[in-house]
C-alpha cells in the first residue's frame, strides 16, 4: 500500500509527520543525547573523585561522596552557565 | 490545509536553533569539565566553598577572554 500520498511536501520517500511532530522528535531525540552524554562525563568525574582504591564492595564514604559529587557537578554546570552568559567585560 | 507540511524556511529556522542550542550546550559541558579539574582538587563536599565557586566563575570567563586574544592573534596573522 502506499502510504506517500500526493500532497507530501517532503519529497518522495518521506513519511507523513506533522511540523510540531517532528520538531518534537527532534528535540527529544537531542535532549536525550545530551543527558547520556551528561551523565558519562558525571561517571568520569566521580570516579576519578571518590573511588581512589577500589575495594570489594563500596564503601559508605565512598558512596557519600558519590551523591556529593553529583549534586556538585550539576551545581558546577550551573555556575559556568551564568557566568558565560551573564558577565562579560 | 495540509498537516504534514514543514515548509523549508520553517524547517531551516527550527535546525539552526537547535544547532545553535547545541553548541551553547557542548560550549558549556566542556567548560564545566575543564574547570571543574582545575578548581574542584579536593574531594567533592556538601557545598562549595567561595573559593571554589570563584574559580569554576574566574575559569569560565577568563576562558572567553582567552578566546578572544586566541581570535585576535589568529586574525592579525594573515
Amino acid at each position: 500500500m502506499d502510504s506517500f500520498s500526493s500532497h507530501s511536501s517532503m519529497g518522495s520517500g518521506s513519511p507523513q509527520m506533522s511540523s510540531e511532530d517532528f520538531k518534537d522528535q527532534l528535540k527529544n531525540q537531542l535532549a536525550q543525547a545530551y543527558a547520556q552524554e551528561f551523565l558519562e562525563t558525571v561517571r568520569d568525574k566521580c570516579f576519578a573523585k571518590c573511588i581512589t582504591k577500589p575495594g570489594s564492595s563500596l564503601s559508605g564514604s565512598e558512596s557519600s561522596c558519590i551523591s556529593r559529587c553529583v549534586e556538585r557537578y550539576i551545581e558546577a554546570t550551573g555556575i559556568i552557565s551564568r557566568a558565560l552568559f551573564n558577565a562579560p567585560r | 490545509m495540509d498537516p504534514s507540511s514543514l515548509n523549508s524556511a520553517e524547517l531551516e529556522r527550527f535546525l539552526n536553533q537547535e544547532k545553535e542550542r547545541a553548541m551553547v550546550n557542548e560550549m558549556v559541558a566542556k567548560l564545566t569539565s575543564a574547570c571543574w579539574d582545575k578548581c574542584i582538587t579536593s574531594s567533592p563536599g556538601s557545598k562549595f566553598s567561595s573559593s571554589e565557586s570563584s574559580c569554576l566563575t574566574n575559569c569560565a570567563q577568563r576562558y572567553m577572554d582567552m578566546s578572544l586574544i586566541i581570535m585576535k592573534r589568529f586574525q592579525s596573522m594573515n
